[in-house]
């Protein structure tokens, strides 16, 4: 059975709920549409589920997950999923996610999203762990891109055939990060605005802007690598790349991260409203896109 | 061509034990992409460390930061979480701090470090509307014997052979003396926190086993029995008023209903 959320993600842009703004946010009720929380954050803390539970009384809660490995072939972990699920039926999040990425290795988690090779081991590994997931939580799963930093000359497809092949075999959607786009591009060497424009415009059911941090790339002198930090502002190439995906795509649920180095929850919203402001200068220019999708 | 599972196991073995030997050259990304690799090691490690150093403050201010991040570094090396909540992640530090110190050099310091784990875990905990005493205004004494208490989810118990909860107050009132001194004795302590708040306070060894013994779900009868072993003057009575009225009964199960209240 799939559960359908009461409610509908606005079209405004949200941001990430960490736990240091949380008590803030509950007690202030910031002017924002919507909220994201890693469920991961709250499973194991009662007092800040309780808190979470006044604020989705006046907000719609995304839940973006970080601990479902999809790609581990150890498989997926169901007690974890399970306690997801319960999360999830007592905020009826508008949007449920996660990443193309593995984590978990023989009973071990491994605190960071993994890489994977692009072939057909890999895709019906995926597949099949995206329908169990779909199926534990009872709801649309959204498939976030990876941020790369190194690839595998063994893969036979690129990473955006394998994530339109997965739209295709399992009826997820997909979370565009911009960013992701962005920082994957620089560090692999290919172009961001081809891959916004091979992503399938109908399967876009939510917009990621987050910050990196550039270092100097320890496996090239002399280069720069990106580092998905989350730690940082949005880097003005984003800013024009998340233009070029709002002109592709319309406009859609986009949310703001922030996970380290966490500044004030003000410096979140300011971040969202130049999203807002972005996305509407675009589809002003777009009048075919002026209606939320 | 490696298989998935073994492309999953050499990126293992690369992320957490730093391990980059047995990497085939199929990675891609740079001149050299082991290198690459090595930004996942990194945050792996960071990222715990970071997370053992915001749960052990109070035991980075006993050793020092360095030592508390070696230890930490070796710690998520050797002990890997085993889910996805970090806010979990952790508990078997002391033991592995006392071990990696060696226990003769400071041998409070397991103790020590567990009673700072218990703290944050009682102070995320959210307390239950409790039962009052007159819920058991109607119970037989044989009844209530064999009946077993639900406790708040906020409490813990700790026996330790240092007086730990001076040093704790110490640390969390920011008054440490240039000199502290610290002689072995034993205490029996109750850590109970609800939202935010926590406190610590000592009970005697009989009153302590009692409520540990509830805490574990034990019977009335067999907690006060193992209370009087420790205790002989133990008052039952009273002490399992002293539970009701200070709000720490949330629910009883027992054997005739087999349920919960």
């Amino acid at each position: 059975m799939t559960i359908s959320s009461n409610r509908r993600v606005p079209s405004g842009a949200g941001v990430g709920l960490r736990l240091p703004h949380l008590a803030e946010v509950a007690a202030t009720r910031p002017s924002v549409p919507w909220l994201e929380i890693h469920p991961e954050n709250f499973l194991a803390n009662p007092h800040a589920t309780e808190l979470l539970l006044e604020v989705r009384r006046d907000y719609p809660i995304s839940v973006h997950t970080v601990g479902v490995s999809v790609g581990s072939v150890g498989g997926i972990d169901y007690a974890h999923l399970r306690r997801v699920r319960s999360l999830a039926d007592m905020i009826d999040p508008v949007l449920v996610s996660g990443h193309l990425a593995w984590s978990t290795h023989d009973g071990e988690y491994l605190n960071d999203l993994l890489p994977l090779p692009y072939d057909e081991e890999t895709l019906r590994l995926v597949a099949a762990h995206i329908e169990e997931v779909q199926d534990i939580l009872g709801r649309p799963y959204l498939l976030e891109n990876p941020s790369s930093y190194v690839g595998f000359d063994t893969s036979t497809m690129s990473e955006l055939d394998f994530l339109c092949e997965l739209v295709c075999r399992t009826g997820c959607r997909l979370l565009c990060d911009v960013s992701n786009v962005y920082l994957s591009a620089h560090n692999l060497g290919y172009g961001p605005y081809g891959y916004i424009d091979g992503l399938p415009v109908g399967d876009i059911g939510e917009l990621h802007l987050g910050g990196f941090t550039p270092e100097e790339d320890e496996a090239d002198q002399g280069a720069e690598i990106l580092i998905d930090t989350h730690a940082a502002r949005i880097a003005e190439p984003v800013w024009e790349l998340y233009a070029h995906a709002v002109r592709r795509f319309g406009a859609k649920p986009t949310l703001i991260e922030w996970d380290n180095d966490i500044p004030p929850f003000a410096a979140l919203l300011a971040e969202a409203r130049r999203a807002d402001e972005v996305a509407g200068r675009t589809l002003a220019l777009e009048p075919r896109h002026a209606v939320a999708g | 061509m490696l298989s998935l599972a073994e492309t999953q196991l050499w990126i293992r073995r690369a992320v957490v034990d730093g391990d980059t030997a047995g990497i085939p050259p199929q990675l891609i990304g740079g001149r050299d992409p082991r290198r690459r690799l090595a930004i996942h090691q990194r945050h792996y490690r960071s990222s715990l460390v970071a997370a053992i150093r915001t749960k052990f403050p109070a035991t980075a201010w006993l050793l020092g930061m360095p030592f508390l991040d070696e230890a930490a570094q070796e710690f998520v090396r050797q002990h890997p979480p085993a889910t996805p909540c970090i806010a979990e992640y952790g508990e078997e530090f002391p033991r592995f701090l006392s071990t990696y110190l060696g226990g003769a050099r400071v041998p409070y310091l397991c103790s020590f470090a567990e009673l700072e784990w218990h703290l944050g875990q009682v102070a995320i905990a959210v307390d239950q509307p409790v039962l009052a005493l007159d819920a058991f205004s109607t119970v037989e004494i044989n009844t209530l014997m064999d009946t077993s208490l639900m406790l708040q989810a906020g409490l813990r118990y700790l026996h330790a052979s240092w007086p730990l909860d001076g040093l704790m107050k110490l640390y969390l009132t920011d008054t440490a003396p240039s000199e502290y001194p610290l002689a072995p004795t034993d205490v029996w302590l109750e850590v109970r926190g609800s939202r935010g708040g926590f406190h610590i306070d000592r009970l005697d060894a009989a009153e302590f086993v009692f409520r540990n013994a509830i805490l574990e779900r034990q019977p009335i009868g067999t907690a006060a029995e193992r209370a009087l072993d420790a205790g002989v003057g133990f008052d039952v009575g009273r002490a399992f008023t002293t539970l009701v009225r200070g709000g720490y009964v949330i629910g009883t199960t027992s054997p005739d209903r087999g349920g919960q209240a």
